[in-house]
C-alpha cells in the first residue's frame, strides 16, 4: 500500500494560512479599511476619577460646521457587560463617572481636526466625589461606594472549602504562610482598538468591522444597546493584531461607533490611541494574595488555604469569573487533599479590568509555585522532587469536580530538568546567577458558555462546489493564534486532499456560522472537534458518490489522498474531481455542518457552587526552568534563558504551538520583570509604551520549547490548549531563579530594578 | 497621540537659508531625525508654525578628525547609528559610540542625530502625556499651566534632561559650534545648557548647533553607564559618564558627568582629591560622595528619586573601577 507523505495535515509544522498577507503587509486590519469619506469619530473622556455627571452641554459642538453627530449617555440607556448577571457599564457615562478616562461624549465629524475641535466645545458638568484607588481602602468603612447596590465595594465574594484543611495543616511537617502582591498588567496587543461602523439609513442596517476576539458578543451587545434587531447588524472581524483577552468582551467604543454612525446616518471610523486603549484596559487586576501550604517531610501537600483580593476597577466586566478562576485552578495541577479559597473582587475608581491570558489563575499560581519553592528549600528537598510527589495521576476528578483525563506533566518535568542541566548547574553558577523552576496549567476551553442558548459550543460549515474547492466557513476569530490554519489542517487531515483545495473564510456574521469567540483557549479544542465532524460528513458524501460511480458499497471504498477506489482491486480509481462531479449530480453545491457540544459531565459539578468556572474537557500542563542573573548595583534582573516543556495533548500545528508557548512564557517575563500599569491617584502614569515597560527584543531571552503529547481522549486528535498554561510558570520560575541568584525572596511583582534594589537594601540600609 | 497640527515645512539647502527660515516665523524649530520633536508635537506640547528640515544642507553630516589638533569633529546631522559604528569614533572615542548605541532603539538611531540628541527637550512624567491627560491634571508650567507638579512651590520647571551623549561629551571636554545671524561661535558644551526644564538650552531663538568638537583622549579611557529598566527604548533613569587617565598606579585625571537627574547634564565636581591617588576603597567612597552631592533627582519619572540617586552613585563607582582596570590593561604593554 502506498504511504502518502503528510501534506499539511495535522502534526506537520505549517506556516499560518494567512501568514503571507501579514509578512508582506497586504493584510488589512480595521484601521486599513477606513474609506476616504468616512466620518472621523472621537471620544471625550472624564477628567476626574469619580463624580456626579450633572449634565453634558453639547450645543456648541453640535453647532460647529462639519460635525454630523454628537452622542452622550442620553443616547444609550442600556448598560452592557459580558456577563448577563453583571451589566453595569454604559458606553457613555450616565449620571456618574467612575474612573478618569471614562467616555462621556463622542462626536462624528468630517475630519479628525473638526472632531477634536468639537470635543473641546463640549462642557461636562461634573461634581467630584471622593475616589478610591486601592482594594483595602475601597473595602474600608468610610470608602465612597461606586455602585449603590454593592456594599463595601465588593462585586463578588467567593468562599470555597474542600476537605479538612485544619487536619491537613496539623498533619504537615512544615506549614508556611506567604503574602504576595502582583501589579496590574495590560495585554499590550500591538494593534490599538478601532471600529469602522457603516450605517445604511435607507435600510436601517449596520455593519461593523472591529478589533475583537468575540464578534458574536459584539453583535449581541450592539443590538442590545442600540435596541435594534440582531438581523439588521453584521459584524466582521478583519485581520487582528493580537488580543490576549483584551477583546474577549464587547467594549464601549464599539457601541459608541455604532451610535455615532446611526446618528450621523453614515460611516464612522473610530480609532483609539494607545492611551485610549490603556484606558479601555481589561487587563489582569492588581492582586493581593495570601497563601498557606502544608507539606509533609517528603514534600507531600497536605492542605492549601488561599485568599485573593482583586482590584477590579470601576465596572463588572469579567470580574466574577476572574475571582472564581483564581480559586478554581488551585485544583488540577497537584493532588491536594484539602483546599480552601476566599476571594473578593473589589470596585475601585480605575479603568475596568478583564480577562487576560491565563485568566484569573496566573498570579495565584505564581504565588503558589514561589511558596512551594521556599518550603522545599526549608525541608531540604529538590524543587523537582516536590512537584513529582504531588503529581495528579490521570484520570482524576479534582475536589472541585474537574475531570483530568490526560496529564503529561511528569514528562514536562523530566525534559526541563535535563535540558537545563539542573542538577549539574544549580548551585555552581557564578555569583548573582541562578536557576529556578515552576509548573502551571490551564483549561482547554470553558465548558459552560457565558450566555446559555442551548446551542452547540461550536459550529462549522464546509462548502464544496463545482470547482472542487472546499470553503471552510468558521466563526472562530483568528487573532494571530492560528485558528484558521488549524481548521484547514483538520479538514485536510480528514479528507486527505490537497491543501490547495482549501480556503478559510472566518468571522463575518453574514457568511460564517456563529462562534462564541476566541477566549479561554477553547477554539482548537471545540472548533477543532466540530471541524472533524464536518469533514467526516463531507468525506462520507464523497465516499458514497465514489461507491455509486464504481458500483461498490461505501465501505469498500478506500481513499488514498485524492484517489478513491475499491479496496483490493487493481484499478486506477477516481480522481477527486471525478468524485466531486458525481457527488454534485442532482444536489448541486454541497454544504455540510459540524458541531461540538461539551457533555454536561464536563460542565462542573452542580453540587459545587462556582464549579462551572475552571470546568473543562482537557487541561494543559507546563514545566519551566529560568536562568537569571541580577545586577548587584542596579538591581536589574536579566533572564538569560527559559526552558519550557508543555503538554498540549497533540500539536496539530507544531510550528504555531511552539510560537504560542514562547509567547506565553515571554509574556510571563514581562509581568515578572517590568510591566505594571501604574495609576497614580487615578492618573495613568504609564498609558504609553515608553512608561509601560513591555520587554523589547533586546530583553527577550532564548526560549527553548519542548512539546509533550499526552493525547487527550476528548481533544481533536488528542489536542489540548497550548498558549495560556505556560505563562504563570515562567513568572514563578523567574522569581525562584532570582532567589537562587541572590538569596532574596520576592513577594511583590514586577521585579523591577528598583524593587530588587529595595530587597538588597531595604529602606536604604 | 493625535495627528500633526498644521505647519509649514522648509527644506533649505544652506545654513543661511535655514537661519532665514527659522527667523521668518518665531517659534519655528529645526528638524533633524524628529524622533523626539515630532512625538512632542503630536502630544500637543508645542505647535511650531514651521519646521526647518536640515537634512538637505550639505556638509552637516561629516565625521572627521582635525589634522592639526587631533580633535574629532562631528557634524550636527550625523546619525546616532553612524556614530555608534564609525571606525574613527570606535578607534579614538569609543565612549561616544557606546553612548550613541544606548539611545532608544535601532530604528530611532537610524534617524536621530548628534545635535538632536544634545538639544532634545527635557522630560517629565507630568509633561510627556497627551493633551487630555495634561488638561485633566491642570496642565503644568512647562506647557500651558502655572505650577510644577514635581515641586509645586517651585518657580521653575524641573523636567529632566535625558540625552545620553551629553555626559559622555562633557567628560571628554567637548565644545559645540553654534551658528546664528551673527556668525559661528564655539562654546564649551556645558554652556549650551541651563538648569531650567522649560528652557534648558542657552541658544538664541533661531540659532543652530552645527558641529561638536571633541579633543583627543590622550591615553585616557572613558565609559558610559545607563541605568534603565529595559535594554532598549528607555530614556535613562540616571546616566553616568566617566573618564580616567592613569599614570602607573595613580590617577592623573578623573571626570564624571550625569544625565537624567536634573534639567541639564551635571558635571560632578570635587574629584580633584582623587588625582595622584590609586583606585581603592577610599577613592570609591569619594566618588560615591561626590556624585551623591550633586545628584538630586526629583519625581520626574515613575521610578523613585531615591533609587535613581543611589543607583547613580553605585554605577559611578563601578564605572570608575572598570575604567581604572581598563586603563591599567591598556597601559601595561607599553
Amino acid at each position: 500500500m502506498t504511504v502518502l507523505p503528510p501534506k499539511g495535515g495535522i502534526g506537520v509544522p505549517t506556516p499560518l494560512v494567512d501568514g503571507i498577507e501579514k509578512v508582506t503587509g497586504r493584510a488589512r486590519y480595521t484601521a486599513d479599511l477606513r474609506p476616504a469619506d468616512a466620518l472621523a469619530g472621537a471620544i471625550l473622556r472624564s477628567p476626574v476619577s469619580h463624580g456626579i455627571l450633572r449634565g453634558v452641554d453639547t450645543t456648541a459642538a453640535e453647532a460647529l460646521p462639519g460635525v454630523l453627530a454628537v452622542v452622550t449617555g442620553a443616547d444609550c440607556a442600556v448598560p452592557f457587560g459580558v456577563l448577563p448577571i453583571a451589566r453595569n457599564e454604559y458606553p457613555l457615562a450616565r449620571d456618574r463617572v467612575r474612573y478618569r478616562g471614562e467616555p462621556i461624549a463622542a462626536v462624528a465629524a468630517v475630519d479628525d481636526r473638526t472632531a477634536a475641535q468639537a470635543l473641546a466645545l463640549i462642557r461636562a458638568d461634573i461634581a467630584p466625589l471622593p475616589a478610591v484607588f486601592e482594594s483595602a481602602k475601597a473595602r474600608g468603612p468610610k470608602a465612597p461606594l461606586l455602585h449603590d447596590d454593592k456594599p463595601g465595594n465588593i462585586e463578588r465574594e467567593v468562599h470555597q472549602s474542600f476537605g479538612d484543611v485544619e487536619a491537613g495543616f496539623a498533619a504537615a511537617a512544615l506549614v508556611r504562610e506567604g503574602t504576595f502582591t502582583f501589579a496590574e498588567v495590560n495585554h499590550v496587543h500591538l494593534e490599538p482598538n478601532a471600529t469602522l461602523a457603516e450605517y445604511d439609513p435607507e435600510r436601517d442596517r449596520l455593519t461593523l468591522h472591529t478589533t475583537t476576539q468575540v464578534p458574536y458578543y459584539v453583535h449581541l451587545t450592539v443590538a442590545q444597546c442600540l435596541e435594534v434587531d440582531t438581523a439588521r447588524i453584521r459584524v466582521v472581524k478583519p485581520f487582528l493584531g493580537g488580543g490576549f483577552g483584551a477583546r474577549t468582551e464587547a467594549l464601549g467604543f464599539e457601541v459608541i461607533a455604532a451610535l455615532l454612525a446611526r446618528k450621523a446616518g453614515g460611516t464612522v471610523f473610530l480609532p483609539l490611541s494607545r492611551e485610549d486603549t490603556f484606558l479601555t484596559h481589561r487587563g489582569r487586576p492588581q492582586a493581593d494574595i495570601t497563601l498557606k501550604l502544608g507539606l509533609t517531610a517528603d514534600g507531600r501537600l497536605t492542605a492549601c488555604a488561599a485568599t485573593c483580593v482583586q482590584r477590579g476597577g470601576a465596572y463588572a466586566g469579567y470580574g466574577i469569573i476572574t475571582i472564581l478562576y483564581a480559586g478554581a485552578l488551585l485544583h488540577g495541577l497537584y493532588d491536594i487533599p484539602a483546599v480552601t479559597y476566599d476571594g473578593w473582587r473589589v470596585y475601585t475608581n480605575l479603568p475596568p479590568c478583564g480577562a487576560m491570558r491565563g485568566h484569573g489563575t496566573v498570579d495565584m499560581r505564581a504565588a503558589f509555585e514561589a511558596l512551594l519553592d521556599e518550603m522545599a528549600a526549608d525541608l531540604g528537598l529538590d524543587p523537582f522532587a516536590v512537584r513529582r510527589v504531588n503529581l495528579l495521576t490521570a484520570p482524576a476528578t479534582t475536589l472541585m469536580g474537574q475531570k483530568v483525563l490526560s496529564n503529561g506533566l511528569a514528562e514536562c518535568l523530566d525534559w526541563v530538568e535535563r535540558a537545563s542541566g539542573w542538577h549539574k548547574r544549580r548551585g555552581s553558577l557564578p555569583p548573582g546567577r541562578g536557576l529556578g523552576m515552576a509548573c502551571s496549567h490551564y483549561v482547554s476551553g470553558t465548558s459552560k458558555p457565558k450566555h446559555w442558548t442551548g446551542e452547540p459550543h461550536a459550529v462549522i460549515n464546509l462548502k464544496l462546489d463545482f470547482d472542487g474547492a472546499i470553503t471552510i466557513l468558521t466563526g472562530a476569530s483568528d487573532i494571530g493564534q492560528g485558528s484558521s490554519t488549524v481548521v484547514a489542517q483538520v479538514v485536510g487531515e480528514v479528507l486527505g486532499c490537497d491543501p490547495g483545495r482549501l480556503r478559510v473564510i472566518s468571522s463575518d456574521s453574514a457568511v460564517t456560522p456563529k462562534d462564541n469567540g476566541s477566549y479561554s483557549s477553547r477554539v482548537t479544542f471545540m472548533v477543532g472537534n466540530a471541524t472533524i465532524q464536518a469533514a467526516e460528513s463531507l468525506k462520507a458524501i464523497l465516499v458514497e458518490a465514489a461507491a455509486r460511480r464504481l458500483d461498490a458499497a461505501p465501505d469498500q471504498i478506500e481513499c488514498l489522498g485524492e484517489t478513491f477506489r475499491v479496496a483490493g482491486i487493481q484499478d486506477t480509481g477516481l480522481s477527486f474531481g471525478d468524485v466531486v462531479r458525481e457527488a454534485l449530480i442532482d444536489t448541486g453545491t454541497i454544504t455540510v455542518k459540524g458541531t461540538f457540544t461539551c457533555p454536561v459531565e464536563f460542565q462542573g459539578d452542580k453540587a459545587i457552587r462556582g464549579s462551572a468556572i475552571g470546568a473543562s474537557m482537557g487541561f494543559s500542563y507546563a514545566a519551566q526552568v529560568a536562568e537569571c542573573s541580577v545586577d548587584p548595583v542596579t538591581g536589574r534582573v536579566t533572564v538569560h534563558k527559559l526552558w519550557v516543556a508543555a503538554d498540549v495533548g497533540r500539536a496539530i500545528n507544531p510550528l504555531a504551538v511552539e510560537g504560542q508557548i514562547q509567547g506565553a512564557a515571554w509574556m510571563g517575563v514581562g509581568q515578572a520583570l517590568s510591566e505594571e500599569t501604574n495609576w497614580r491617584d487615578g492618573r495613568g502614569i504609564a498609558t504609553n509604551l515608553l512608561d509601560y515597560r513591555v520587554p523589547t527584543t533586546a530583553d527577550s531571552p532564548e526560549i527553548e520549547v519542548h512539546i509533550v503529547e499526552s493525547l487527550d481522549p476528548n481533544g481533536p486528535f488528542g489536542a489540548k490548549e497550548a498558549s495560556e498554561g505556560p505563562l504563570a510558570g515562567s513568572i514563578a520560575a523567574i522569581m525562584n531563579a532570582v532567589h537562587d541568584a541572590t538569596g532574596v525572596r520576592a513577594r511583590a511583582l514586577p521585579l523591577s530594578p528598583e524593587r530588587v534594589f529595595e530587597l538588597f537594601a531595604p529602606n536604604g540600609a | 497621540m493625535t495627528s500633526m497640527p498644521r505647519f509649514r515645512l522648509h527644506r533649505p539647502t544652506s545654513t543661511a537659508d535655514a537661519l532665514a527660515a527659522l527667523a521668518d516665523a518665531p517659534g519655528s524649530r529645526p528638524l533633524a531625525g524628529g524622533t523626539a520633536l515630532l512625538v512632542n508635537i503630536r502630544y500637543g506640547l508645542e505647535a511650531p508654525p514651521a519646521l526647518v528640515d536640515l537634512s538637505a544642507i550639505p556638509g552637516l553630516d561629516g565625521i572627521t578628525v582635525d589634522e592639526d589638533t587631533g580633535a574629532l569633529v562631528l557634524g550636527a546631522s550625523v546619525t546616532l547609528a553612524r556614530l555608534a559604528a564609525d571606525p574613527l569614533v570606535l578607534d579614538g572615542w569609543p565612549v561616544l559610540a557606546r553612548a550613541a548605541a544606548c539611545v532608544a532603539g535601532p530604528t530611532h538611531r537610524e534617524a536621530a542625530t548628534v545635535a538632536g540628541n544634545l538639544c532634545q527637550d527635557t522630560r517629565c512624567v507630568f509633561v510627556n502625556q497627551s493633551e487630555w491627560w495634561r488638561a485633566a491634571n491642570g496642565f503644568c508650567m512647562k506647557a500651558g499651566g502655572e505650577t510644577c507638579h514635581v515641586v509645586p512651590k517651585s518657580d521653575r520647571c524641573h523636567a529632566a534632561y535625558a540625552g545620553d551623549l551629553a555626559p559622555a561629551l562633557l567628560v571628554l571636554g567637548a565644545s559645540v559650534e553654534v551658528l546664528d545671524g551673527h556668525g559661528s561661535r564655539r562654546h564649551p558644551l556645558l554652556d549650551l545648557f541651563r538648569a531650567d526644564g522649560r528652557a534648558h538650552l542657552a541658544l538664541a531663538p533661531g540659532a543652530l548647533v552645527t558641529a561638536v568638537i571633541v579633543p583627543p583622549m590622550h591615553g585616557a579611557v572613558a565609559g558610559y553607564a545607563k541605568v534603565r529598566v529595559r535594554e532598549s527604548i528607555d530614556f535613562p533613569l540616571a546616566g553616568v559618564a566617566g573618564l580616567v587617565r592613569r599614570d602607573g598606579d595613580r590617577m592623573a585625571d578623573v571626570r564624571i558627568a550625569l544625565t537624567g537627574v536634573a534639567s541639564a547634564p551635571v558635571p560632578v565636581p570635587g574629584l580633584d582629591g582623587l588625582i595622584g591617588q590609586p583606585w581603592a576603597e577610599l577613592a570609591a567612597a569619594n566618588v560615591s560622595e561626590a556624585v551623591g552631592k550633586v545628584c538630586i533627582p526629583l519625581r520626574t519619572t515613575a521610578a523613585s528619586p531615591r533609587y535613581r540617586r543611589a543607583v547613580a552613585m553605585g554605577s559611578a563607582v563601578r564605572l570608575l573601577g572598570d575604567l581604572w582596570s581598563e586603563a591599567g590593561s591598556e597601559e601595561s604593554p607599553v
